[in-house]
C-alpha cells in the first residue's frame, strides 16, 4: 500500500513540476498584459519538437534544451512584435489572435514533421531504487530540473531589481511607467521569457510524452485552469492552483481512467472558478 | 444617408442573389451550398451573444451537436415513444439545446458572474468534457456517432421512396436561414435589443439602470443555443450522420473563426463569412491540402488585428433603430 502511495506521490509531483513550469509563463503574461496567451500550448509543442529535430540531426538530447528556449524566445518575441503588440487594449481579439497563431503553429508542425507522434528515447534510461520503490531516473531528472528552474523563476521575480519592476508594472502599469520604467521593454521581454519557459518544459517533457501536434491543448487548458484556480496575478497562485489540478489529475486517472480524469478536473474546475472567482489565494472582494 | 441605404439595399441583394442562385448552380453545388447554409445559421447563432451582447463562447457547438444528436435520435427511432418524424425530432433539438443553455447560462451568469476570460475559459472546457462523454456514451453511438440518419422526407410524393431533391433541400436552408436573419435581426432592433448592446457596452451601468442583466444574459444565451441546435438539426438531416466532433471544442473554434471572419458585429456578415470560409475550403483544402488549415489561421490572425469588424461586417452594417436615430 505504502508502495502505492509513494509512487503516486511521485507522479504528482512530477506532474505538477512539469505544469507548474508550463504555467509560470503563462500568469506572468496574463498578470503583466493582461494577455490570454492560447498560443502558450503551441510554445509548448514546439519546445517538443526541438528535441524531434536534434534527435533527426544526430545530436544529443542535451542540445535541445538549449536549443528549445532559445528558439521558442525568438518566437516569442516575432509573436509579440507581430500580434500582440496590436491587441493590447482589446482584450477578446486577443484571446482570438493568440488563439489564431496557434493553429497556424500546429499546423506548420504538421507540414514539416507529419501528422503522426513521434517518440524519443529517454536520455538517461532505466530505473533507480528511491523510497523504497523503483522508478524511472528520468523523472527524477525532470523534477530536480523543473525545482531547480522554478525556483530561479521565483528568485527572479522575487529578489533582483528586474523582477521588482516586472512585479510593480503588474501590480499598476501607469504607475510603473510615469516612475520611468520601460513598460514595453517588459512587456516583450516577459513575453519571450513566458515563451522560452513553455518551451523549455516542452523539451523537459518530450522523452516521457508521445509527441504529437495535438498536444499543445492537453497542456494549455489544465495550465489556465491552474491560473484561474488558484488566482490570478500571483505566482503563489499558480503554485496553488498547479498543485491542485495535477494532484486531482494524477489519483483520478490512476484510480479510475484517464478520461474520467480529464472530465473530473475539468468539471471541478468549473466549479471552483465559479465559487472563487479571485481564485482559491485570492482575496474577496 | 445615402450609405445607409445602400448597405440595406446590399443586404437585400444578397438574399435575391441567394435564391437565384437555386436557378442557376448546378444540383452538386446546392447541395454544397445547403450543407454551408446549416453552418451559415449556426454562425448567426453566435454572432448574436457574441456581437450583440458581448459574450465570447468558446463552446456554442455544445448547442449545435445536442440539436444534431436529437434530431438523429428521433429519426433513427431510437427514441420508440416519440416516434420518427422529422417534426418531433426539430422540436426536440430546439427544445434540449435551450434547455442545456438556460441550466448553463443559469450556472454561469448568475449572481457575480462569469464573464470575459473566465467564461471563455469555463465554456471551452465545458466543450472539451461533453465531447469526451459523447465518444464515451453507447446510446448515442460513441466514438462513431449515430449513422444513417434519413434525409428529409417529402411525403407529398406518392412514390414509395421518396426524398426532398437537391433544389428542395437548398430552398428550404435559404427559407430557414432567412427566418432565422429575420428573428434574430428584429430582437437586435427591439428594445430587447438594445440592452443587450446596453450590457455588451457596459453591464454594471445597465444593472444599475434596473435591469435584470443576469435574466438578459441567460435569455440571449438561450436563444443562441436554440439558433445552433436547429443548425444542428438540419446539418445532420443532410449529411447523414451525428459524431462527436459536432459537439466539441473543434467545430466550437471553427464557428469562430467564421463569425471573426466575416463580421461579429452583423448577423448576415457571420452568415457570409461561414458560407466563404467553408466555400473557400472546399475549393483550396483538396489543392493546397496542409497548407489550407495554416492559410485560414493566418487568415485569422490577420483579419483579427486589423479588421476586428471583419471582412462584410463594415459594408452590410444595418441602420440604427429609428428611436436610437439623432434629429438630422
Amino acid at each position: 500500500m505504502g508502495f502505492v502511495v509513494t509512487i503516486g506521490l511521485l507522479d504528482s509531483l512530477n506532474f505538477t513540476l512539469a505544469l507548474l513550469l508550463v504555467t509560470l509563463g503563462l500568469v506572468v503574461i496574463y498578470g503583466l498584459m493582461n494577455v490570454i496567451n492560447m498560443a502558450h500550448g503551441e510554445f509548448f509543442l514546439l519546445g517538443a519538437y526541438c528535441v524531434v529535430l536534434m534527435r533527426n540531426a544526430g545530436l544529443s538530447f542535451w542540445w535541445a534544451l538549449l536549443l528549445a528556449p532559445v528558439v521558442l524566445a525568438l518566437v516569442g518575441l516575432a509573436v509579440e512584435e507581430l500580434v500582440i503588440r496590436h491587441v493590447y487594449r482589446r482584450f477578446i481579439d486577443s484571446i482570438l489572435g493568440t488563439w489564431g497563431i496557434s493553429l497556424a503553429l500546429k499546423q506548420v508542425v504538421i507540414i514539416v514533421f507529419g501528422p503522426t507522434a513521434q517518440s524519443i528515447v529517454s536520455p538517461i534510461p532505466g530505473p533507480v531504487q528511491i523510497l523504497g520503490v523503483t522508478y524511472p531516473a528520468y523523472r527524477l531528472f525532470i523534477m530536480g530540473f523543473t525545482i531547480l528552474l522554478a525556483g530561479a523563476t521565483f528568485l527572479f521575480f522575487y529578489r533582483t531589481y528586474i523582477g521588482l519592476a516586472i512585479r510593480g508594472v503588474i501590480a499598476n502599469r501607469a504607475m510603473a511607467a510615469s516612475l520611468g520604467i520601460n513598460t514595453r521593454l517588459f512587456d516583450r521581454s516577459t513575453f519571450a521569457i513566458g515563451a522560452a519557459l513553455a518551451g523549455l518544459a516542452g523539451a523537459v517533457m518530450a522523452p516521457i510524452m508521445s509527441v504529437d501536434p495535438q498536444m499543445g491543448v492537453g497542456f494549455l487548458i489544465p495550465a489556465f485552469l491552474s491560473i484561474l484556480v488558484g488566482g490570478t496575478g500571483t505566482l503563489l497562485g499558480a503554485l496553488v492552483g498547479t498543485a491542485a489540478i495535477s494532484a486531482t489529475t494524477t489519483i483520478v486517472s490512476d484510480a479510475w481512467t484517464q478520461v474520467a480524469a480529464q472530465v473530473v478536473v475539468f468539471t471541478m474546475a468549473i466549479v471552483v472558478i465559479r465559487l472563487f472567482p479571485q481564485g482559491i489565494t485570492g482575496r474577496r472582494t | 444617408m445615402r450609405w445607409k441605404s445602400f448597405r440595406s439595399a446590399l443586404t437585400a441583394a444578397i438574399w435575391v442573389a441567394l435564391s437565384l442562385a437555386s436557378l442557376i448552380l448546378n444540383e452538386w453545388s446546392l447541395t454544397q451550398l445547403a450543407q454551408y447554409m446549416a453552418y451559415g445559421i449556426f454562425a448567426m447563432g453566435l454572432a448574436f451573444i457574441w456581437g450583440q451582447a458581448g459574450i465570447l463562447s468558446f463552446g456554442q457547438a455544445i448547442f449545435f451537436g445536442i440539436g444534431g444528436y436529437c434530431m438523429g435520435l428521433v429519426t433513427l427511432r431510437q427514441l420508440p415513444l416519440l416516434g420518427d418524424s422529422t417534426l418531433v425530432g426539430l422540436i426536440l433539438a430546439l427544445v434540449m439545446p435551450s434547455i442545456a443553455a438556460y441550466v448553463l447560462g443559469r450556472l454561469l451568469f448568475q449572481g457575480r458572474g462569469l464573464a470575459g476570460a473566465y467564461f471563455a475559459i469555463v465554456t471551452l472546457c465545458a466543450a472539451v468534457i461533453v465531447e469526451t462523454l459523447a465518444q464515451q456514451w453507447s446510446f448515442i453511438g460513441g466514438f462513431n456517432g449515430l449513422l444513417g440518419i434519413p434525409p428529409f422526407l417529402a411525403p407529398w410524393r406518392t412514390e414509395a421512396d421518396a426524398y426532398l431533391t437537391p433544389t428542395e433541400i437548398y430552398l428550404l436552408m435559404l427559407a430557414a436561414s432567412l427566418l432565422v436573419f429575420l428573428v434574430l435581426s428584429y430582437i437586435t432592433w427591439s428594445p430587447v435589443g438594445t440592452v443587450l448592446a446596453a450590457i455588451r457596452d457596459n453591464d454594471l451601468r445597465t444593472a444599475f439602470f434596473g435591469y435584470d442583466i443576469v435574466r438578459y444574459k441567460v435569455g440571449a444565451f438561450v436563444l443562441s443555443a436554440l439558433v445552433s441546435g436547429l443548425a444542428g438539426a438540419l446539418f445532420v438531416k443532410q449529411f447523414g450522420f451525428a459524431a462527436p466532433s459536432l459537439i466539441g471544442f473543434g467545430l466550437s473554434t471553427e464557428v469562430l473563426i467564421w463569425v471573426a471572419v466575416g463580421g461579429r458585429n452583423v448577423l448576415l456578415a457571420a452568415f457570409l463569412g461561414a458560407l466563404l470560409v467553408r466555400s473557400v475550403e472546399g475549393v483550396l483544402s483538396d489543392r493546397l491540402g496542409d497548407y489550407w488549415l495554416l492559410a485560414l489561421g493566418m487568415l485569422f490572425v490577420v483579419t483579427v488585428v486589423l479588421m476586428p469588424t471583419g471582412l462584410f461586417g463594415r459594408i452590410l452594417m444595418p441602420p440604427l433603430p429609428k428611436r436610437l436615430r439623432g434629429e438630422s
